[in-house]
């Protein structure tokens, strides 16, 4: 389960002070698909890091699993982090260096990694349907390849939560279907908690929790089992 | 593996790797080449100096017997100490003009040191020894007749008796080849050679391969006091050989105690002026060394700067990925260190190769030490400013909230 309660965060940009979250609360409950929608700027991808521990609430407070996220100490988020939390970025965010399968490595690359986990990068480059393509550099990969071995890294160390900002964001739409695809079926096989920041409302489907951001208020959040894709607008159930 | 993971980021940005690499190694090469330098002249002294046995006695603080005068009735009360067998006095003059060629010539080190061959440079200047013909005979262990050379390649002869108060001359191989004809042909016995106003005859030519002992010019010390002004109740300096070599310091004291004002030192000891100049020459060294590891700091901090500002976002995916602080710490510290270490490996090697090269070309006994300790320091001193430059990066890197590196480095 996550939850958010009373969640603020404030930028300091040059002398002013920007409050992008004010006040969200929210829970997402364990093994589902969350998406967090709303239009630019109104704080998806700040909420999604504050749930990621990239960065502390200005206030209020963010519990995962029953911790609080925002009393630990940095080595606790640090382990946070790498053992409970797979990242996915709009961008990819590949190293340009390393290969695919040493990207996925990439959690384990300050010490030995075990062999255990190279076999489990393996498997998961394979399931993702990159098998022949392990040794290729991202710059000799696609975009919708890049973002499969993206969604491999996160999944490697088997977390408890998937975190993605805009997945799709930079693929055509028959790459982007086949991202959301592969993300819900390793979701619900490994029944992890998904939680998903998009503009795009397409990928949503019944049972989908959604949480409707505007100028870093919640303005709507729930599941609507009525919901057939694409043309959501406002039928979000008022929780 | 966090070596591994270093190096693949160096190797992905080669040309700043490169410039780095280039911008560290430059001051490593200069660095290892002056103290070789250093080390050379020190040899060179150690060497020369080394090979000269007895006591040397000259007036109290004199550096050198050039700078030295004492009674000529001295002799007689060294000779009455127990345990000298021979007190040799000897006149040491620097040289007038030689050929024509005054002896403080504008050439300058350099051009001294980068010769074999003839040249007019700093340790070109010639100095001038009166010999006392007949105790010289008497000594074992002098170095001059030992190093005329062979007949065949027209050595000549050692002073003799018959030399004394005749304008004869002993002179060096290298002052031979410095002096030449108008045809370029060296100076042989037989030749004249005019120092000063005067025409001396050269009656032997000798080798010692060290330019320090190469740069003198023997004759009697009757003829020397005649060209060099010096009056016939003054010498320069005695040496002076003992009966027991293994007691020369207990001579060498029971020589000040009777004699006042002056200094019984075995040749060895002339050491230690050289020594205070070398030591003044490394303290300028040190100075250098001082100034090219901070252009190898600000070098390794601009481009290890220059990485980590623009790797915001990788700094920011690994720490989402779990990497603390101290991971990318040691991170941005593990390249700075390796691409240091390269720099030094580099500067040494090209060091060490430029330092043979110079060998083939430096004469006068100089010999440029090429050692593993050499190898060992460039590299050392290259990895701890790889490590010093790399710091301030690595921290500041380190520093970053994850979500404002990947915000900041995705604009």
């Amino acid at each position: 389960m996550i939850e958010a309660t009373d969640v603020h965060k404030t930028f300091r940009r040059g002398e002013r002070e920007v409050e992008v979250l004010r006040g969200i609360s929210c829970r997402i409950p364990k093994g589902q698909c969350a998406f967090v929608v709303g239009p630019s700027g109104s704080g998806k991808s700040t909420l999604l890091y504050l749930l990621g521990a990239l960065d502390r609430p200005t206030r209020g407070a963010i519990r995962v699993g029953g911790q609080d996220l925002s009393t630990m100490t940095e080595a606790e988020r640090d382990a946070y982090r790498r053992d409970r939390v797979g990242f996915i970025f709009q961008s990819f965010n590949l190293m340009q260096n390393l290969t695919a399968l040493e990207n996925v490595l990439i959690p384990f690359r300050m010490r030995r990694v075990p062999k255990a986990a190279r076999r489990a990068a393996i498997e998961l480059l394979a399931e993702v349907g990159l098998e022949e393509r392990m040794n290729h550099r991202p710059y000799q990969m696609s975009g919708g390849e890049q973002q499969r071995v993206a969604i491999a890294r996160a999944l490697i160390k088997d977390p408890s939560v998937i975190l993605a900002d805009e997945p799709a964001g930079e693929l055509d739409s028959r790459n982007g279907d086949e991202i959301y695809r592969i993300l819900r079926r390793l979701q619900s096989a490994r029944r992890t908690t998904l939680v998903v920041v998009t503009h795009d409302r397409r990928p949503i489907v019944a049972d989908d929790r959604i949480l409707e951001i505007q100028d870093g208020r919640l303005a709507g959040s729930g599941v609507n089992p009525n919901i057939t894709n694409p043309h959501l607008g406002h039928l979000l159930v008022r929780s | 593996m966090i070596f591994h993971f270093a190096w693949r980021n160096l190797t992905t940005r080669p040309l700043r790797t490169i410039l780095g690499l280039v911008g560290l190694s430059i001051p490593v090469l200069g660095v290892l080449g002056l103290f070789s330098l250093s080390g050379g002249l020190r040899g060179l002294v150690t060497d020369t100096l080394g090979r000269i046995q007895g006591v040397m006695v000259v007036r109290q603080g004199a550096p050198t017997p050039v700078f030295s005068d004492l009674s000529a009735d001295l002799g007689a009360t060294l000779e009455k100490i127990p345990g000298v067998r021979v007190a040799a006095p000897e006149v040491w003059k620097v040289a007038p003009a030689v050929e024509g060629v005054a002896a403080f010539s504008v050439g300058g080190l350099a051009k001294g040191l980068w010769s074999k061959g003839p040249s007019k440079g700093f340790f070109d200047i010639s100095v001038v020894v009166g010999e006392d013909i007949a105790s010289h005979r008497r000594l074992k262990n002098a170095i001059g007749p030992k190093a005329i050379l062979p007949p065949e390649q027209g050595g000549g002869r050692y002073l003799e008796p018959g030399d004394r108060g005749r304008p004869h001359v002993i002179i060096s191989k290298r002052t031979a080849e410095m002096h030449r004809d108008a045809a370029g042909v060296p100076k042989r016995v037989g030749d004249t050679l005019r120092i000063g106003d005067k025409p001396f005859k050269i009656v032997g030519i000798y080798e010692t391969k060290s330019m320090i002992l190469d740069a003198v010019i023997l004759m009697d010390i009757e003829t020397a006091r005649a060209l060099l002004g010096v009056s016939a109740d003054t010498v320069s300096a005695y040496y002076l050989e003992m009966d027991d070599p293994s007691r020369m310091g207990q001579v060498a004291a029971a020589i000040e105690a009777a004699a006042p004002n002056v200094s019984a030192m075995r040749v060895s000891e002339f050491q230690a002026p050289y020594g205070a100049i070398l030591d003044q020459l490394d303290t300028l060294l040190l100075m250098t060394v001082s100034l090219a590891l901070a252009v190898g700091v600000v070098g390794i901090v601009n481009t290890m700067l220059m990485s980590t500002t623009e790797r915001f976002v990788e700094f920011g995916v690994l720490r989402a990925n779990g990497w603390s602080r101290a991971d990318i710490l040691a991170l941005v510290t593990a390249e700075s260190a390796t691409l240091a270490l390269m720099a030094g490996l580099l500067g040494s090697v090209l060091a060490l190769a430029g330092i043979e090269l110079a060998n083939q070309f430096v004469g006068g006994g100089v010999r440029l030490p090429v050692t593993p300790g050499l190898f060992v320091a460039g590299l050392g001193l290259s990895t701890a400013t790889g490590l010093l430059g790399g710091l301030y990066p690595a921290w500041q890197a380190s520093q970053l909230v994850p979500m404002d590196a990947i915000r900041i480095g995705s604009r």
